[in-house]
């Protein structure tokens, strides 16, 4: 029978490559501000600080960074799919229950966080509870993507699980594979959630203060977390010691470093660029990582290449576009605020 | 096959149509929903109606927060369930159609940021820009659906894209633009049955009438236009699809039949309590006229599913995963060498492979009250005839021996005990009862496949004779296998049942 054969990539590799590090970056980005932004808000809130503005101001943008955050993170999920399907989509089966369940508590958390926003003159009881069952929540969800995504690196394992159990309530029992980086990425996601109330703040010096006391604290400790990832990954070490991945990290390192130098001048476009070019770097190195330890068993660059320009030439023009449509809603926002003051 | 299956208990269709009828009906009314807020926001602004534009914004609270958390996640919560429940099949639309999700998402990102600026812009926005960022979220909601709906109405229509491969031809595929008018048709609906919903919790009064009333016109004005082109969408359906359908697949059929008298019902009502007594319509009715949109869209949804029977891409996949390109080499190699991820049960990979995807063994379309008190050779006979049997089930692509086994990993879990032990029954109840598991499966009496006629004049010889050579009589019909009791008791249903044709 001549059918068309699905098993092909409708742009090259390298397109999709970019187009997936690019939008992982920018999903990072939206989920730091708010995992770290909600970190840091029910930690003010313990400590009785609730009545701060800037956290009030950061309480009530909660429910658009979890938007944002979803929005952002379906893009590189559906690139991700079609580079890696077969590896995906057989983790994420042997764990079924576990990662059908991430979109239950997704729904939970965004509830919490709109009762917040919403009921954010009030520092009550249940406004905790709400914030300290969106992190529970986050946590989840972190915690199962790095498990679902470690396990898809390693196709043998899968075929040993599920041997065991059909069922989908297998979870990943090579923690060592991802609890370091899991580690790594919420302290990461911590340490930008400070830049973030430092950058909301900057004019009130107790926000800022708080704001810098998580940067560094949080930049510290993700930092010796990501050195004991790399050095757990001693097996892939040499060989990824031979890549341009290296460079990456090296340069985002020092990037971070140097984010912090402007933040404490409160050169703020400085340091946020900074911080998203270190967290580009940490992107593309956690990509290498995946075609390391999956050497041997998969090569994306066996698949067969069948561009699709003109449905991706519109695809660009609708980039585009929206670009142009969200900058000009955004100025009429601000525009809208400079008029009130 | 290349991929591990999910056993899990509830049932790939329950699971399914959870998931994804909620979230159709949320993600409707979000496109029909945006199209109501600005129209009657420009409408209340220019008549400086402040009733309307406070209705408004509280409508605009429920909107929020249905639409853009439940809405949202859900979508993706579609994602999810599909790559989990059809991964060859999602792989296949994923590979096609990228870029068409990419640009759909590009609409999503400014739908999203639009209706957060919408509502938290109400009290900040000068009124000419709100009802701007008002008129881009709808736009850009609807252009999701544009896209998305091409995705859709390929499952079921593929059209040219079966020989070409190409993406447009599977795009704007045969239901393409019916789907598209009626789908903006049911948002429209969805607006007016949600915002119903909001009206009705006012006190009685003038405002509430007439909010009622003109809210009432928007559900009617969407059903019309849903009515017109269901019809139309039924008719771009290719007739190969919708005959056999009518001949042998009660439950599309059912569905179709189901979404009618719901719109008949939902029509009713809203001109009833949203026109007539607009005044006085109660939240206890306007949940109702909700339940009933979403009894609309999960018979409708149902019918889109199950008219595709056997295929999950029509032409392409079949539903349980099997594709039609490989149907020689399953059929010269076998299943077994197709199935990747193994649990060292043979039987076990080959069932779930095979009919797991539709079939559980108790629950969902159970398979053990089919097989109860039947036997591993008749087991066998109908695995390898299922695309013969009721209800348009893929062929069975595998070996004569693996048949056996499925059949072999069946009859290990069923009531082995003959037929008569099993439901307590003997006499004409045995009788019918042997029928319905034994013929009932392709045979459904009043039905297009129903032989109660060639009965008709036969005594028990004969019929018994007819049972010894049953499985020369067809095409994949089974030997008959069944014990004495049984058989005497089948013979004698047999000769009532041709005794009937004849009065």
């Amino acid at each position: 029978m001549n059918l068309p054969d699905y098993e092909f990539l409708s742009a090259p590799l390298w397109l999709i490559t970019v187009l997936h590090i690019l939008t992982l970056t920018l999903h990072f980005v939206a989920m730091n501000f708010l995992f770290g932004g909600v970190i840091i808000t029910l930690y003010a809130a313990v400590r009785r600080r609730w009545d701060d503005p800037t956290l009030k101001k950061f309480v009530r943008l909660f429910p658009s960074a979890m938007a944002a955050t979803v929005t952002l993170g379906v893009a590189p999920l559906l690139f991700l799919q079609m580079v890696y399907p077969k590896q995906m989509y057989a983790a994420a089966i042997v764990s079924g229950w576990f990662w059908l369940l991430i979109i239950g508590v997704a729904i939970v958390v965004y509830y919490a966080l709109y009762r917040c926003a919403l009921k954010a003159e009030r520092s009550g009881r249940i406004s905790k509870l709400a914030l300290g069952l969106a992190v529970l929540g986050l946590l989840y969800i972190s915690l199962t993507y790095s498990s679902v995504f470690s396990m898809a690196e390693r196709p043998g394992q899968i075929h040993g699980l599920y041997a065991r159990d059909q069922s989908g309530w297998m979870w990943n029992p090579a923690a060592g594979d991802y609890v370091l980086r899991w580690l790594h990425m919420m302290l990461g996601a911590v340490t930008v959630g400070g830049f973030f109330v430092g950058l909301i703040g900057r004019d009130q010096p107790g926000a800022f203060a708080l704001g810098k006391q998580f940067f560094v604290g949080g930049m510290v400790l993700a930092t010796l977390a990501g050195m004991a990832y790399l050095l757990s990954l001693l097996p892939y070490l040499a060989a990824f010691m031979h890549t341009a991945a290296i460079w990456g990290l090296t340069v985002g390192m020092l990037l971070s470093f140097g984010s912090l130098h402007f933040f404490f001048k409160r050169r703020f476009w400085e340091s946020g660029l900074m911080l998203f070019v270190s967290m580009l770097t940490m992107v593309y190195a956690r990509h290498t990582v995946r075609l390391l330890k999956l050497t041997g068993q998969f090569d994306p660059i066996s698949w067969r290449v069948a561009p699709q320009w003109s449905v991706f030439a519109l695809f660009l023009i609708c980039f585009v576009v929206m670009l142009a449509v969200v900058g000009y809603m955004l100025r009429l926002v601000f525009g809208a605020k400079r008029h009130a003051s | 096959m290349i991929y591990p299956f999910w056993d899990e208990p509830v049932g790939y269709g329950i699971l399914m149509a959870i998931i994804a009828v909620l979230h159709v009906f949320v993600s409707h009314f979000a496109i029909g929903g945006g199209l109501y807020l600005v129209i009657t926001e420009r409408r209340a602004t220019r008549a400086d109606d402040q009733a309307t534009l406070e209705f408004l914004l509280r409508l605009s609270r429920f909107f929020v927060l249905i639409t853009l958390v439940f809405g949202a996640l859900s979508g993706v919560g579609i994602w999810f369930i599909i790559g989990l429940l059809a991964p060859t099949a999602t792989e296949a639309l994923i590979h096609n159609f990228v870029w068409g999700w990419a640009i759909e998402w590009t609409f999503f990102v400014v739908e999203i940021t639009a209706a957060i600026i919408y509502y938290y812009g109400w009290n900040k926005l000068a009124a000419r820009e709100h009802q701007i960022v008002g008129w881009i979220y709808f736009i850009f909601a609807w252009l999701s659906l544009v896209i998305i709906n091409g995705i859709i109405t390929f499952m079921l229509t593929p059209g040219r894209w079966l020989q070409t491969g190409n993406f447009w031809d599977g795009f704007f595929n045969p239901t393409y633009w019916p789907s598209l008018v009626m789908r903006t048709g049911v948002s429209l609906m969805l607006a007016g049955l949600y915002a119903l919903l909001v009206a009705s919790r006012y006190p009685t009064s003038d405002f509430k009438a007439r909010t009622v009333r003109y809210t009432a016109t928007w559900g009617v004005v969407g059903l019309g236009v849903t009515a017109v082109s269901q019809w139309w969408y039924w008719k771009a359906i290719p007739a190969a699809i919708t005959t056999r359908a009518e001949q042998i697949m009660p439950v599309p059929i059912h569905a179709m039949h189901y979404t009618i008298w719901l719109a008949v019902a939902i029509g009713g009502l809203l001109v009833v309590f949203g026109l007539l007594a607009a005044r006085r319509l109660p939240t206890a009715m306007a949940a109702i006229l909700m339940v009933l949109g979403l009894a609309w869209f999960g018979s409708f949804e149902s019918f889109r599913e199950s008219v595709r029977k056997p295929y999950i891409i029509t032409g392409y996949i079949y539903g349980n995963g099997a594709e039609l390109a490989r149907t020689n080499a399953y059929k010269s190699a076998g299943l077994l060498a197709r199935i990747q991820y193994t649990t060292g049960d043979d039987g076990s990979d080959l069932f779930e492979h095979s009919c797991r995807s539709c079939h559980t063994l108790t629950g969902y379309r159970a398979l053990k009250p089919a097989f109860d008190g039947t036997d591993r050779a008749y087991i066998a006979a109908i695995v390898r005839s299922t695309n013969l049997l009721k209800g348009n089930m893929p062929p069975f692509l595998g070996t004569t021996a693996e048949a056996e086994k499925i059949a072999n990993y069946l009859y290990q879990r069923i009531d082995q005990r003959p037929l008569g032990e099993v439901y307590g029954l003997q006499g004409e109840a045995l009788g019918r009862k042997a029928y319905e598991i034994r013929c009932g499966a392709c045979h459904i009496l009043g039905g297009a496949t129903d032989k109660s006629k060639s009965f008709a004049g036969l005594g028990p010889d004969e019929l018994n004779a007819m049972l010894d050579m049953s499985a020369e009589l067809g095409k994949g019909m089974p030997a008959y296998t069944g014990g004495g009791p049984e058989r005497a008791a089948l013979v004698s249903f047999l000769q009532e049942l041709g005794k009937q044709v004849k009065r």
